[in-house]
Order: structure tokens, then sequence, then C-alpha cells
């Protein structure tokens, strides 16, 4: 498996972290594994990387029930943001809401990173396919 | 008498004779002439003397040559009257006596011709003559008396004639006064003294026609002529002569009253008149047959009947012409509807004929063609066909029975089909039947009675009397007749006759419909009225009677809107129904509101279907309400039901996303840990897992917890309000928090008066106070110490408690719709917790209260909290 440059895990839930944090290391997916505690903690920092040119994590996992800045707020700054690189995009979601997962149809339709929709808990057995690049 | 010398003495004495005189000798050569002779037969210019008579005479007649041959032959006087042209023409008349001319010897040597001019004399005579011919073409030759007056004797005589026209006795003796005094006064008596005056006293001669008075008193006609006598300018006196012209008079006036008739009649006649000679070439036509083409007598007298102004078809008609006149020039009396052309080339129908005119010896000597115009008479027969036609139409068509009888002897003489109808009687069966049969007498009224009414006053009824159908059945109906006179005498009878029962039938009929429908609309659940053109009621039903508050139907009739309902309610109806009448179109299940009088509301469906009349506009209008009240307040209620339940419904999804969503986090933390337990070798890690699995339970009983708290405030929707004191209640709230407050440094500013009352469920409005000053405080700007104002203001049906703080503001820009959401938080502090403002919201929201929001980053923000004070 390819190493990946860095990962970074958006969420506000210290278990979850935890839990994918873990589940990372058990497959050696990346050395650099940053988390964010909400969107705008995880926005500051990736432009930082930008800035210090540092790279943005190939692969990001994203909650969206957050404080200050959920991850639908999030999505629509990062989108923004001029990156030739495809990015993957995890959201992981405990909601079952229908609006969020029509959110997640609308932003795949405007944005050339890969969104992917996964409700929680994200299992051992799925953890190597969702952490690919590209 | 000179004998045949001719000396000169002879001969100047023969010159100056004062007769006419001529000798001739036995050659018919003048020998000797007068001059007399010489101007009187106008040869002054011509040397007579030794000129034969024939040559003087070119035009002399044989029985002159042999009067005078028998003069000269047997010496006999022969006297005459010839007449004689003089070189002008002039007419001069003579009598004349051819007497022998005897020589010394007796003997017979010539002629003397003596002549006395008598044109005068001959003129009146053959006037007269003339007059009588004309006049009686029996009449006798008129007696003319004489008469003459002697000046110097006063001296009038009267020959016996004279005395007969004067009807006097023979020995009656006239003078002048007497002469004039049977002249007729006035005209005739005046002429007469003038003439003879003038005849006196100037000299002048008379002749008059006049009328006398006879001695018997008859009036008659006279010529009285007279002329005086002078002798050496001397009057010596007067003669004259008398003729009775009476009878002429009279029958010439009388012919000329005949032609005068006769023309006036036949040109005045409205018919075409005119005379033909046998080969029909007219003579005469009349000024109507002129006027009616508009012709002139010269365009048809003297041309053929066929070429006339009046045939339309000249070709086609002519040849027909010609025979008709041949036929009638035969004795025949043609006659026929023909078409002639008017002065406008109009055809007009005329009633033509040609009749021949006989003499006495039954001769025909000329046909009289005659027309007629008959435009009227062919219109009116028109007219007539039409009428009769009408007539049939309405006699066979109408619904009542009627019958034409002989009145005298009953006959049933025509019926029409009501009659079969309402009798049972077909018109053969009628024919066989008698007025007796179909009317008989009854108690009540004999047939006689009606015989005699119908003698005196020509008609009778309508009068109820029994009448027989077919089958013997007697039934009541509805008699009238009347008399018809027609020319031969004969008296008719028309006869009509009702059915009564039938009448009586349809009646009970419609009223019992009339009951029927006023009991349906009466019953109906609708309000019905019937309104006129200035929308006043007509008619209404028993709810609109009920509605109106009226008892009687008689109340409401006339009235208008104005009288039930108030102003604008007036108005709108009115409008809607001036719409209805002046488009004809109606207005279908409309809702409308109306006020009465008395502020009571009423919801109708009301329909308004315009009355139209027979000219087509609009007479007035039904209206068809249907008060749809209680059904409009159920809808209201339902309504008011949907909105909360869908937004309570809306609130239900929301939450239970949010307990979905919180459980399953926690759920899947379990999961995630278990799997993560299960397959962990490494003791110090398994500790670790076991550690956080006891977070993550502690973390699931607060969330359940509040979610205990949400569900709480959602199911007491019906928790009991009452009024709360506010102030009271923000001082406990602010007691409680003291040391919060005192620690942040933070200021209440409150401003609500201390009486306000709120209507609120206590323990809400405690949480309400605690949660917003709390917020208010906790997210304060770092940079100043809090202050908290509490104000209020009423708005509508809302009492309004805004908290304003000078804290970090949020941007709703951003956060406006997340605000009172679950678990959001907006602050980077760690005691949010992301569930006080939904838990209020919640609240003010059970107590049918709201939260509105206005803030702005860096400078503060204002809730303000609406307390509903209705319900």
């Amino acid at each position: 498996m390819k190493k990946i440059r860095a990962i970074s895990i958006i969420d506000d839930d210290p278990i979850t972290v935890f839990g994918i944090k873990k589940m990372l290391h058990s497959i050696e997916a990346s050395q650099d594994i940053i988390t964010y505690g909400n969107g705008k903690e995880a926005l500051d920092g990736i432009k930082l990387r930008i800035e210090e040119g540092s790279g943005v994590p190939e692969v990001i996992f994203l909650d969206i029930n957050m404080p200050i800045m959920d991850g639908w707020q999030f999505l629509e700054e990062f989108i923004a943001l001029p990156l030739k690189e495809r990015i993957r995009i995890n959201i992981v979601t405990s909601s079952i809401d229908p609006a969020d997962k029509q959110n997640w149809e609308r932003f795949k339709t405007r944005t050339h990173h890969l969104l992917d929709y996964k409700n929680k808990p994200i299992r051992r057995s799925d953890i190597a396919e969702i952490t690919r690049v590209a | 008498m000179l004998r045949g010398t001719q000396d000169s003495l002879a001969n100047s004495l023969i010159k100056q004779l004062p007769i006419a005189t001529a000798f001739i000798n036995s050659k018919l050569e003048v020998v000797h002439a007068s001059d007399r002779w010489i101007s009187d037969f106008d040869f002054q210019d011509k040397m007579v003397v030794g000129k034969n008579l024939f040559q003087l005479f070119p035009d002399i007649r044989n029985s002159w040559k042999k009067d005078l041959r028998k003069v000269i032959t047997r010496g006999t006087n022969i006297t005459g009257i010839e007449c004689f042209l003089d070189q002008n023409g002039d007419e001069h008349w003579f009598n004349w006596t051819n007497s022998p001319w005897y020589d010394q010897n007796r003997k017979i040597i010539g002629v003397i011709i003596q002549t006395e001019d008598i044109t005068n004399e001959i003129f009146d005579s053959a006037k007269m003559e003339k007059l009588e011919i004309l006049l009686n073409d029996k009449s006798e030759i008129s007696r003319i008396g004489s008469w003459q007056y002697d000046a110097v004797r006063k001296d009038l005589t009267w020959c016996e004639i004279t005395r007969e026209i004067h009807e006097v006795p023979a020995d009656y003796t006239p003078n002048i006064e007497t002469a004039i005094s049977f002249y007729k006064e006035g005209y005739s008596r005046n002429t007469i003294a003038m003439a003879v005056d003038q005849a006196m006293n100037e000299g002048k001669p008379w002749n008059e026609k006049l009328q006398l008075v006879t001695a018997k008193g008859n009036e008659i006609w006279v010529i009285a002529a007279g002329k005086p006598i002078f002798k050496d300018d001397k009057f010596l006196g007067l003669i004259g002569t008398f003729q009775d012209v009476t009878k002429d008079i009279i029958s010439q006036r009388k012919n000329e009253e005949q032609e005068r008739q006769f023309q006036s009649i036949f040109n005045s006649s409205y018919q075409f008149t005119g005379i033909l000679d046998l080969d029909g070439t007219f003579l005469q036509i009349n000024e109507t047959a002129l006027n009616f083409a508009e012709i002139k007598e010269s365009d048809v007298v003297g041309k053929k009947f066929w070429d006339a102004y009046w045939w339309p078809i000249p070709d086609m008609v002519r040849d027909g012409l010609k025979n008709v006149v041949k036929a009638a020039a035969g004795g025949e009396v043609i006659r026929s509807e023909i078409v002639v052309l008017d002065k406008n080339q109009e055809k007009v129908p005329v009633d033509f004929s040609l009749k021949p005119i006989f003499d006495k010896k039954k001769q025909v000597t000329s046909l009289l063609a005659e027309g007629r115009m008959i435009k009227e008479m062919v219109v009116a027969r028109e007219k007539l066909k039409v009428s009769e036609k009408k007539f049939r139409a309405l006699f066979e068509l109408s619904p009542i029975a009627k019958i034409l009888s002989d009145f005298d002897t009953g006959e049933i003489l025509e019926i029409n089909s009501a009659f079969t109808e309402v009798l049972g009687i077909d018109k053969e069966e009628a024919a066989s039947l008698n007025y007796t049969n179909i009317v008989p007498n009854t108690r009540s009224l004999k047939r006689n009675q009606i015989k005699e009414i119908l003698e005196k006053e020509g008609t009778f009824g309508p009068l109820e009397h029994e009448l027989v159908r077919k089958n013997g059945v007697s039934f009541k109906a509805s008699l009238s007749g009347s008399l018809v006179e027609i020319k031969n005498g004969k008296r008719l009878l028309w006869t009509a006759a009702q059915d009564l029962t039938e009448v009586k039938r349809k009646e009970k009929q419609i009223n019992e419909e009339r009951q029927l429908l006023r009991t349906l609309i009466d019953n109906l659940p609708l309000n019905v009225y019937i309104k006129d053109l200035d929308s006043k009621k007509l008619l209404v039903n028993k709810a609109e009677m009920d509605y109106c508050g009226i008892k009687e139907h008689a109340d409401i009739i006339g009235r208008s809107d104005s009288d039930f309902y108030d102003d604008t309610s007036v108005k709108i109806s009115r409008e809607e129904d001036l719409k209805v009448m002046s488009t004809l179109t109606p207005i279908l299940g409309k809702e409308t509101i109306n006020i009465k009088k008395d502020g009571r509301l009423t919801t109708f469906l009301t329909s308004k279907i315009p009355l139209i009349g027979d000219d087509g506009k609009a007479k007035g209008l039904i209206g068809i309400s249907m008060d749809i009240s209680d059904l409009k307040r159920k809808e209201k209620e339902l309504q008011d039901l949907i909105s909360v339940t869908s937004v309570q419904n809306k609130q239900l999804i929301n939450f239970a996303h949010i307990v979905s969503h919180n459980l399953r986090s926690h759920s899947a933390n379990f999961s995630m840990l278990l799997e993560f337990l299960v397959n962990e070798t490494d003791e110090s890690e398994k500790e670790k897992l076991v550690k956080m699995l006891t977070e993550a339970s502690d973390n699931l009983l607060e969330t359940l917890d509040n979610l205990n708290e949400v569900v709480a405030i959602s199911t007491n929707v019906n928790l009991k309000k009452k009024p709360v004191n506010l102030v009271k209640k923000i001082a406990a709230v602010e007691q409680n928090l003291a040391a919060f407050l005192k620690k942040n440094n933070a200021q209440i500013l409150n401003e609500i008066p201390h009486d306000t009352q709120v209507k609120v469920v206590p323990a809400y409005l405690d949480s309400v106070l605690m949660n917003f000053i709390t917020n208010a405080v906790k997210y304060k700007d770092p940079q100043r110490d809090p202050v908290v104002k509490l104000s209020l203001e009423q708005c509508n049906d809302y009492t309004v408690l805004s908290i304003t703080d000078n804290g970090l503001g949020i941007d709703l820009e951003k956060y406006g719709d997340k605000l009172f959401g679950m678990y959001k938080t907006f602050h980077e502090n760690p005691d949010a917790r992301g569930i006080g403002l939904y838990i209020t919201k919640n609240q003010v929201e059970a107590m049918n209260g709201k939260i509105t929001v206005s803030s702005e980053p860096g400078k503060g923000t204002t809730f303000n909290i609406h307390f509903n004070e209705k319900n």
C-alpha cells in the first residue's frame, strides 16, 4: 500500500477520533495524522499547511455535526481553496437525516475532489478501502 | 210698271228706282238697272247694261233660268228667295219678283227683276230655324207675333199671335207700360225698359231673349225684337216682333244639361271610358283614362284601341284586343280582368269590358270600352283570403270548442277540433245533431232564455251551462255566443264552450304545484330570495325570513338589504346585484360575509342568477345563499389544528433525528470501542479502552437526560399558564445567579415596570430567564464587563421581553438557522453544551410564544421573547 503523505481527522468526538486513528495506525496508512476538533480549526490548519508548503492532507475524515463550524460549512470553504490535487474526503457521520445525504450529493457535483459518505461506526474492514489516494 | 222704252228719261227714272230693279230682255241681257240693283249685287265696277245674266251670275241656277223663261213665255209673276255670295264671300239673301216686261203692244219683251235685300231677315229667321232644329227636331216653325206703337197717338197694337203669346183676351188693349210689365221682374224687365228707352232716344233697335210672365201667370221665353221708326229725325213709333221660344229654350237647356252631365259623368267617372268605332278606333276617351296614363286626348283619339299606351305587352296583347273588338262589333259583350300600365309603367289590375252600342234598329253603331281599377279590390280579396285563412287557423287551433249553427233551425254547420276533443263528437256526428242536443235545457237556464238574450243583445255569456258529452256525461262549461246575420236573412250563431272541469282541474294543479314549490323552497336549508331591479325583495323563503328576523312573508316584501344588514354588506351585495343584472351572468357559489345590523357575522356561499324578462333585459335576480358559518368555523379550527400539528410534526421529526443521531453516535462509539477491546491484547491498552467505554456510557446518560428534558417540555403542551409578576421573577433569578454575576462583574439593568404581569408556565419562565441571562454573561466580550438590559413592549397579542447584552454577538447570516438547534454551539466556550437555547425555544413555544433575535458580532445580541397573552 502506498504511503500517504498526510491524513486529517475532523471530529469533535474524541472517541471517534481515537477509533479512526487506531484503525489507521493498524494499517500503517500514514505517519502524519492530524486531528481537528471542528471545521474552523481544520480550515485554519490546512491553510497554514499550504502556506508552509507541507501540503494538503490527501485523505480527510470529516464529521458533520460539530460546534463553531460544522462539516458542511467546512466543505463550502474547502472546495473554494485553489487546489489542483484531488483530495479524498470521507464524510463520517452518525446522522441518518436524509437532508445530510442530499447535501453530500449536491457537493459531489460541485467539486473535483472525491467525496465519500459513511455512517458511523467505521469498520476496520472498511478503513483500508477509504484510505487511498484519490 | 214701265213699258219697254229706252228713252233717257225712262232710263234715269229706272236708275233712281228705290227698289233694286233690272230690266232684262228676252235674250236675258240687262237693258236697264237701277243703281240700287247695281249696288245690291256689287256691280259698281262693272258695266252691267248689255251683259247677259249668265255672265253676271255665272252660278245662276237652272231653276232661275226656267223661271225667267216662264215669265217671258207665259207672262206670269214669279217670286222667290235667292242667295248670292258677294265678292267677299258674304252671303246675301234676296226676295225677288220676276215680272214680264211689256212693250206698247202688250208683248212681252223681257223680264223686270225686282229684288229686295232680305239678308238680315233671312239670317234672323235662319238663326231661329237653326236653333229650333238644334233644340227640337220635332219643332214646328214658331209663330211670330208682331206689334207696333204709334208714338203720335200713343197707341200700342198687338197682333193676334202677340196677344196669344201674352195669353190675353182678344179685346185686350195694351200700352207701353203694361207691355213692359209683362216682362219678368229683374233682368228681363230692366233689359226691355232700357232697350225701349234707347230705341226712342238713340234710335237703336233691339233683339233680346227674355222672360215673360203671361196674363195667366205662365213663365215663357221670348225673342223680343223692336226697332224705332223715324221720319225726318222725328220719332214716329216702334215696330217689333215676339216669338215664343220657351219650348226651345227648355229643350236646349235640357240638352245642354244632359250634355254637361254626360261630359261630367264621362270625364269624372272613376272608370276608364272610351268610345270606339266598329274598327276599334278611339272616338272619345275620358279624362280618367288619360290622367291614369298621363297622356293627351290626341295620343288616343283617332288611334286604334290596341295601339294605346295602356297595354303591357303590345305584340301579344294586340291580337287578343283585335279579336275582342271584332267580337264586340259583332254584338258580344266582353268582360275580363286584365292588367294595364299606369303612368309609372306599374301594372294595375282592371276589370275591363267592351260593350256594343246599338241604335234604334238594333245595329251596332259604336263600342263602349270601360275599365274599372280593381287594385283595391284585388288587395281586399287577398286580405280576405288571408283573414279567412287566419280565421280558419284560429278556429281550428283554438283550444276552446266552437260551434257554428243555424240560429233558427239549430242545424250544426261547423265545429272545430277542440269541440271534438271536449265533447267527443266528430264532424260527421255533429252534422246529424242539433244545437239542442249539445246545449240542453237545464234547471237553472233554459235554452229559450239564451235565445231571447241573443235576439235582444246579439251576444250572450259567458255563463256556466251544462253540456253533454257523446258518452252522455254532462259537464260544466263556460258558454258564450254571438249572433251573425248573413245577407239572405239567415242567422248564424257562433257558440264557444270552454270545459270548466278542465280549467278547474288545471287551476287546482297549478295551485298544488305552487304549494309544492313553496313548501320546497321554504324547507330548503338555503336562503332563497328574489329581488327586483332596485334590489328590493319580492319573494323570500322561510330560511331567509328567519335570517332577517321576520315572521310574516308580507313584512319583507319591498324591503331592501339596508333594512337588515350593515352598510358595507349592503354596498357589496348591491354591487353584486348590479353586476349580475347588467351582465346577465350569474354569480355562482361565491363566498360572501354578511354582517347584520346587530354585528352578527355570517358566511354564505351565495349564488345570484339574473331573472331575464321578455325584452331580454334583467328584471331582477334570484339569490340562493347557504349559511356556511359553521363550516367556516370548523375549517378555521381545522386549519389551526393542522398548522399546530405540522409544527409539532416538524419538531418531532427534528427531534427524532436529533435523538437518533445522538444515540447512534454513542452506540457507534460503543460498537467501535468494543471491537477494539475484543481484539486488544495489550493490557494497558485494554484498560484505556474500558475507561473510554465508561466515558461513552456517561455521555450517553447525559444525552438521555437532555432528551428527557426536551420530551418533558414537548409532552407538557397543556401545562396551565397563569399570570406571574415578571419583575419578581427576574429578581429571583438574579438572586440565584448572584455569585455567577458577581464573578463576571456583570450588571443587570431592569427597565420593566414593577407591576408587569405575564401569562406563563412559571417553571418555564424561570428556565428561560436563567438561560438568557446566563448566556448573555457567558458569551461576554472579553474586552468589557457584561451589561444585560431587560425591557418590555406590547405588540398586538404579545408581551415582548427584550434581553439585550453587550457580548460577543453572533453572525446571524452564518448561524441564524442553527441558533436554536440542539447541540449547536457557536463560540469556543468549553461550557457550551448546545442544549440551552434549544430547550428555551421549546419552552417558549410550549407557551404559544416565540423568540426572535437580532445581533451584531462585537457589539451584542438582543433576544425578544414574545409571551402570548391570549392563549
